[in-house]
């Protein structure tokens, strides 16, 4: 479609020219995010500040342009993606931390701040930010609200959402609000809370406000191997139902566990059948007492060898094998598609069996590293693209497995977002007046529908075309 | 009988089933009348008079606790359920939602969520608005539109969960609430300073603060002679008893000071919140003889019995500092004089507009909330 000279124009005019791109190559710089989905933009525009991204939205309204807000690239929903072209709107040159108040323990950060360098930042004031996606050391605090993104450590901690005290924030025509604030029980409807994982269809984030906390006294990472999925399953369970919710309480199966091990090496036995990672802060004599609790209720439930990291290093290498688990992957497959379902914890044993069987189904390689404390499912589907037709396999097994967490009475998604990645199916999990609601505040908010469009709600018509069906061959030749 | 600031309604429904209560709503909301849900009755206080008041929706009849699930943390009751009868059921799985309102017993917790009060332990746990994690909501057209879910982390959908926790019930009715809960803390202590000075009672609060473990719950509560801090620590044992000894303060004098602190409530009851760092100086811009109690890490102070003239003042400092002064209980006089919410908040369009979508005829409690 492309824009008009005099719509390039009045962009280059707002931003400068140099923060204006529209020239083909370029444009597929941004087709597409970490999903698996992709759609190209008509232009890409990198504002500076607020103004700067009110004058943008001013123009998208007066153009009538679909707006896509867009922070790492790093979500796994969809969120970023150009589904109806128009305008990316790059939030990259947005990345200041405005102020650090070590004695009020907030931070007031740009959209662009990279989740990992303001842990970094409130370290030095001996804070620290909680959610902690694994992909924090790319992704930004500004994708983390559209997303209300999660992490390890939101078991104890909560998610994105429970961190953040306000935000300014720019409406589809323009015009640019505070939410929240520092003072508790502000009077009037709760329009941070009603944003924060909105996705990107309600507003543009440019500025947040967010809560630090102080760093924990003492912290114990501990590792633990399985024989199996199902007796490290009911440890989890154990665990919590002994009243303890430890820091972060993650699981990698098998296949996970190989790949690491190739990799980082992290000392995860791989004879394992699942390995649990377990953390528990704050006190010395807290974490003494909860680390002794926690090995004993794992040793009673089977685990075969349980390590507690001696030392800063040995945890950091116990948790860089979590943390970059998905991309050891690589050595298994080329590509992956993650899946982010949630189920109540007793659940676990089951849905995974679940997903273990749809996997063999489909001659799948399913690898699972998750959240297990929160019940919170990370299938990835493994793949290699330049197999002629394994996307429909990938896709449709995928929807197996999400369609097995909701038969047990979880959702969609626990951290990753809706996106266009889940949209058509959001009727398994809300009816047409839940859904209602929904559309009638997006209606309030973004009345012309322009802000990300074609996300989180259940397409009208046909299921949006994915990669296979749109790009084709060259598309698929540049995804890796 | 129901009266919500003198006022009695012309109708009161105490529907047995959610389906009940929606189709009662609607009922009322096409002939053009005004409902005002009711739950415990515990925070009718709040809100300006209301302009008008046809049907009192009583939500005490749905009354069932729908599911606990020890082992998921999670429990789902239906609105009209008591904050002490869920408690119970938790309680036998040694857990607990972590919400101590004051003017207790009785809220039910539709009521709660609706109009966000809660207690001390917000210290710790911040307010329901943190560990709330499905709603089901009447709409005045009588559709029920659930939010969320029943899982502890969700992210399927808009989070209307937080749009209508505090609406006061003025976008739908609450029928039905599921909750990430927690496991009792270990071992638990309390311990209280006093200090006639405010000066150094704050800097006790901010000692009790800065601890490696901070308390769950800390109160500042004002005594004609002394100002008297509570502080609630939970936890390990051995870490409890080290942040006691760091302290230095004394054994709580009442064994059930909680309990009885849950009981406070006041027929004139200002609720000032503010910027924590704040709260100092809107305390001591309260008269000398004022009877109040305060969350000093939370930055929220309730003034109660006061003079109706020295409300003005009061309101105009918190909202000087950044935050806002609201009544949760006055006489109707004075809430239509000073308004029962303040200045308004700046965004207050953008509310309006949210309030016009979900209830176009006014049917919700009209009057009593900001929009």
């Amino acid at each position: 479609m492309g824009l008009g000279p005099r719509t390039l124009e009045k962009l280059c005019r707002a931003v400068g020219r140099d923060h204006v791109v529209w020239d083909a190559y370029d444009l597929v710089i941004f087709e597409r995010d970490a999903s698996i989905a992709g759609a190209l933009p008509d232009a890409i525009v990198y504002p500076a500040n607020v103004e700067e991204v009110a004058a943008v939205l001013e123009i998208a309204a007066e153009q009538q342009l679909p707006v896509v807000p867009r922070g790492a690239g790093t979500g796994l929903s969809g969120g970023a993606v150009t589904l109806r072209g128009g305008l990316a709107l790059s939030l990259a040159r947005l990345r200041r931390i405005i102020e650090i108040d070590p004695k009020r323990r907030t931070a007031l950060v740009e959209p662009g701040v990279v989740n990992y360098d303001l842990g970094l930042e409130a370290a030095r004031h001996g804070l620290f930010y909680a959610p902690d996606p694994s992909s924090q050391k790319a992704c930004t605090i500004g994708g983390n609200a559209a997303e209300n993104s999660g992490g390890p450590h939101c078991l104890y901690y909560g998610v994105t959402t429970n961190h953040i005290l306000g935000m300014e924030v720019v409406l589809s025509d323009g015009s640019v609000h505070w939410v929240g604030g520092e003072d508790p029980d502000r009077p009037g409807l709760d329009l941070l809370g009603l944003l924060v994982g909105s996705e990107g269809t309600l507003a543009v984030t440019t500025k947040l406000l967010v809560k630090l906390l102080p760093t924990p006294e003492a912290v114990s990472t501990l590792m633990a191997a399985f024989p199996s999925i199902e007796s490290a399953s009911k440890a989890v369970s154990d665990v919590i139902g002994h009243g303890i919710v430890p820091a972060a309480l993650e699981m990698m199966d098998k296949v996970t566990i190989g790949a690491v091990e190739a990799h980082y090496k992290a000392g995860y036995p791989t004879s394992a059948g699942a390995v649990l990672l377990v953390e528990v802060d704050g006190l010395t004599e807290s974490a003494r007492e909860l680390t002794a609790a926690i090995e004993q209720i794992l040793e009673t439930d089977d685990a075969f060898e349980i390590r507690v990291a001696e030392d800063p290093a040995e945890r950091e290498l116990l948790w860089a094998g979590r943390k970059g688990a998905i991309g050891a992957l690589g050595h298994i497959k080329p590509n992956y598609y993650l899946h982010d379902g949630v189920v109540p914890r007793t659940k676990l044993p089951e849905v995974l069996r679940d997903v273990g069987r749809i996997g063999e189904h489909y001659r799948l390689p399913v690898a699972n590293v998750f959240h297990a404390g929160d019940g919170n499912l990370h299938p990835n589907i493994l793949f290699d693209l330049r197999e002629k037709g394994i996307m429909k396999k990938v896709e449709k097994a995928g929807e197996e497995m999400l369609r097995a967490c909701i038969d047990a009475g979880g959702t969609l998604s626990g951290e990753h977002g809706i996106g266009l990645e889940k949209n058509a199916f959001m009727p398994w999990i809300f009816g047409p007046d839940d859904l209602a609601a929904m559309q009638a505040v997006k209606d309030v908010l973004d009345p012309s529908g322009r802000l990300n469009p074609g996300k989180i709600f259940p397409p009208a018509g046909q299921i949006e075309p994915k990669l296979i069906a749109r790009s084709g061959v060259a598309s698929e030749a540049r995804w890796w | 009988m129901v009266t919500v600031d003198g006022l009695k309604p012309k109708a009161v429904e105490k529907p047995k089933t959610v389906e009940e209560l929606a189709g009662c709503l609607s009922e009322a909301s096409r002939a053009g009348q005004a409902v005002i849900p009711i739950g415990g009755g515990r925070a009718l206080g709040m809100g300006d008079p209301p302009a008008r008041f046809d049907l009192a929706l009583v939500t005490t009849g749905l009354d069932r606790i729908v599911e606990v699930s020890p082992e998921d943390l999670t429990a789902t009751v239906q609105a009209g359920v008591t904050l002490e009868a869920l408690q119970a059921e938790l309680g036998k799985a040694r857990q607990f939602l972590p919400l101590d309102p004051f003017a207790s017993p009785g809220h039910t917790i539709g009521g709660l969520l609706a109009t966000a009060w809660s207690g001390p332990l917000r210290q710790r746990y911040g307010t329901p608005r943190e560990f709330l994690v499905g709603l089901q909501v009447a709409l005045p057209d009588g559709r029920l539109a659930r939010s969320g879910g029943k899982v502890v982390k969700n992210v399927s959908g808009y989070d209307l969960n937080k749009l209508h926790f505090g609406a006061l019930g003025s976008l739908g009715v609450i029928t039905e609430a599921s909750f990430k809960v927690f496991p009792r803390p270990l071992f638990e202590e309390t311990v209280e300073a006093s200090e006639p000075q405010l000066t150094d009672a704050w800097r006790e609060a901010r000692r009790a603060l800065d601890l490696k473990l901070p308390p769950v719950a800390l109160e500042l509560v004002r005594e004609p002679d002394r100002h008297r801090l509570v502080a609630r620590f939970a936890g390990s044992e051995d870490g409890v008893r080290r942040m006691v000894r760091e302290l230095v303060w004394a054994p709580v004098g009442e064994a059930d000071f909680w309990q009885q602190h849950s009981r406070r409530r006041a027929g004139r009851w200002l609720r000032v919140a503010v910027p924590p760092e704040a709260l100092r100086d809107v305390l001591q811009s309260l008269p000398e003889a004022a009877s109040w109690w305060a969350h000093p890490g939370v930055g929220v102070v309730h003034w109660v019995d006061f003079e109706s003239a020295q409300v003005a003042a009061v309101r105009a400092a918190a909202e000087d500092a950044g935050g806002s002064a609201v009544l949760l209980a006055a006489p109707s006089a004075l809430k239509s004089e000073l308004g029962a919410w303040g200045r308004q908040p700046a965004t207050i369009d953008l509310m309006r507009r949210v309030k016009r979508a979900f209830d176009p005829a006014g049917t919700l409690s009209p009057g009593r909330y900001l929009v």
